[in-house]
């Protein structure tokens, strides 16, 4: 049997291979972060201080650019004086693998550096309540409106004109108005991410709703279904599948309102979190924290999906 | 298959056996279910105003077992579809049991060629549909299981469509339009994505059923044999507008089986069909238009030179 290879347009790959591929989609840039960071002949455009020698300002364990240290060396060499050492560094907003992997913990452990502040987890919790309950109160008024939308006609043009304008309206624009109408704590965070989701997700809605194969309707019509059994037995659980696949596709664009909706009012959650870190130029925190969110993005959307598979047992195969 | 049955003497197709005449006063003299009179439909493109179809006027009665054909583009869809009420009409008017029908409803089943099984309920929900949302007294699930049996599926009555092959979707789509015990079951092309195989198997199974419950059945099919072997009456359209060109009473006996497909009366039935909907000399044209244009491009000296 001979073998398919490994470029075979639009032919799924074995599942091996599917996924070996899979895992060196992490490890390969995993690698490069590595090689930049352990390999001292790679980048590394800083030299760290290890003994500061004749010159005045340096300091050991201090990073200075390599020119700067060659240029100061010279300087001592020249009058006779001791000359520093140190060795080749990374910038400090380039943390090491093992760095970051470390702060992963210690960041939950750390205490906060100013009383009043938050720890890691409850910034954490604060951001994901912000997004759950922003995405709950749109999908409430939203996925009911979208069927209704994309069922009936009337209601499709009573709605979406609007809508198709608001949604140009960036989110981010209504913030200071949030803020004076809402207050400055979550509630103009959950505004954010309402007015962010909610105008795409009414508009997603109805378009899936009318993606349904309308001899399904004629179907149920000849079976003597009408008005509310045909979008109750019919309509809804037609599209159902879709809509749960579009809910997972938004609730990541939710994601991307939380940094605008955080900056707001009184800032909270794990961007705050990020930009204090930032600012005590705590890198590997940092890190962590973006990171974090990248997996709780991709666990949250892999255990829907798994869930999906289990709730709609009609689903074909395992399309995601 | 034109050409080859010119050289048989074949009888016409209007001679009737004496049992097949005798039947077919009989079936005359039951009540008629199915009324079309009259039936027009216009409707406006961007070309102005096409008439789909002109004068549609016939009778289907109890029980009776109507086949539609026509070249493709006469019309025949429409038709049903304004019977099933998905479509409307302009002219004339489409009686059921004496009452004019407006709009679709449970009296009149149908079948469709895509397969239209709800994707997301199991076969036995998909059968208890048109009980539940019509909501008659009884027992929906009693009565599904039963009509389920009645196509044999009952191995699957908790699978979902996806797991099913064509042709037991289609089974079950006909389980599920006759679990409504409708006045008539309208057909439209039920059998045609099915493969050859399938598709006669399926006939089979339709005349069983047939046979066997108070059903009439109209029935669109673009397929000859499958007319001819199915129906009691052809109604033929033509294209054009759609108009019904001839009804054939098929002199073929009851009952039907696939031997039957090479009995003289059938080959003298088809051939009628053959000649109404591919006009011999519209037959000509279309060789003349579709002939191509030809050039060996295979080396006289290669090695299969030639493929006789």
């Amino acid at each position: 049997m001979s073998t398919q290879p490994w470029l075979a347009v639009r032919k799924e790959l074995a599942p091996r291979r599917r996924l070996v591929l899979g895992v060196l989609s992490f490890v390969i840039p995993l690698v490069i972060w590595s090689l930049v960071s352990y390999v001292p002949f790679i980048w590394h455009p800083d030299v760290k201080i290890t003994d500061p020698g004749a010159v005045s300002y340096f300091q050991k364990g201090m990073l200075i650019d390599h020119d700067i240290f060659e240029r100061e060396s010279k300087k001592v060499q020249a009058k006779g004086e001791a000359v520093p050492h140190g060795i080749p560094a990374n910038p400090i907003y380039l943390p090491a693998p093992h760095q970051v992997a470390k702060a992963m913990y210690t960041a939950f452990t750390t205490p906060p550096q100013r009383r009043g502040e938050k720890w890691l987890h409850q910034s954490l919790g604060d951001s994901i309540s912000v997004i759950a309950l922003g995405f709950f109160i749109s999908s409430l008024i939203g996925v009911p409106l979208g069927i209704l939308a994309g069922t009936y006609d009337a209601l499709s043009r009573l709605n979406e004109p609007f809508i198709e304008f608001f949604r140009y309206l960036p989110a981010p624009a209504f913030g200071a108005l949030a803020v004076a109408v809402l207050g400055i704590n979550e509630a103009p965070k959950i505004a954010i991410i309402f007015i962010g989701t909610f105008f795409q997700q009414v508009l997603v809605v109805s378009n899936t709703t009318r993606k349904l194969d309308p001899a399904l309707l004629e179907a149920a019509v000849t079976l003597g279904a009408k008005r509310m059994s045909l979008l109750f037995r019919v309509v809804i659980p037609g599209v159902v599948v879709d809509l749960y696949k579009d809910m997972r596709i938004l609730l990541g664009w939710a994601w991307t309102y939380l940094i605008v909706a955080e900056m707001i009012g009184a800032s909270s959650g794990i961007t705050w979190f990020i930009t204090q870190q930032a600012r005590y130029k705590n890198f590997p925190n940092v890190y962590a924290a973006i990171i974090m969110i990248g997996i709780i993005g991709l666990s949250t959307d892999l255990f829907l999906a798994w869930l999906g598979r289990r709730i709609f047992p009609w689903q074909r195969g395992a399309a995601a | 298959m034109n050409m080859k049955q010119s050289h048989i003497e074949l009888p016409s197709y209007l001679d009737q056996s004496d049992a097949v005449r005798e039947r077919f006063e009989r079936l005359k003299k039951r009540p008629v279910i199915l009324n079309v009179r009259g039936l027009g439909k216009q409707f406006d493109s961007s070309q102005g105003p096409v008439t789909a179809l002109r004068g549609i006027d016939f009778d289907v009665h109890r029980r009776e077992f109507v086949c539609v054909i026509g070249p493709s583009g006469c019309g025949k869809s429409t038709l049903i579809r304004i019977v099933a009420g998905l479509e409307t009409h302009t002219e004339g008017e489409v009686l059921l049991d004496g009452k004019a029908v407006n709009g679709p409803g449970p009296d009149r089943g149908m079948v469709f060629q895509g397969y239209t099984l709800f994707p997301w309920l199991t076969v036995k929900k998909n059968v208890m549909f048109g009980l539940e949302v019509s909501g008659r007294g009884g027992l929906p699930e009693e009565e599904a299981l039963q009509w389920i049996d009645l196509v044999g599926l009952s191995k699957f009555v908790d699978a979902y469509p996806h797991q099913l092959s064509g042709g037991m979707k289609q089974r079950v789509a006909i389980a599920r339009a006759l679990a409504n015990q409708p006045r008539i079951l309208l057909m439209d092309e039920p059998f045609g994505a099915l493969d050859a195989q399938t598709r006669a198997r399926m006939q089979t199974y339709l005349m069983e059923i047939w046979k066997n419950i108070d059903v009439t059945i109209l029935f669109i099919t673009h397929d000859l044999d499958e007319a001819v072997f199915l129906a009691d009456r052809v109604l033929v359209l033509k294209a054009n507008p759609g108009e019904v060109q001839e009804v054939i009473e098929v002199p073929v006996p009851h009952p039907r089986i696939p031997d039957q497909l090479l009995s003289p009366e059938f080959l003298a039935t088809r051939a009628r069909l053959e000649e109404l909907i591919h006009p011999p000399q519209e037959e000509q044209n279309r060789l003349s238009e579709d002939h191509l244009n030809m050039v060996r491009m295979v080396p006289v000296d290669d090695e299969v030179a030639d493929v006789f």
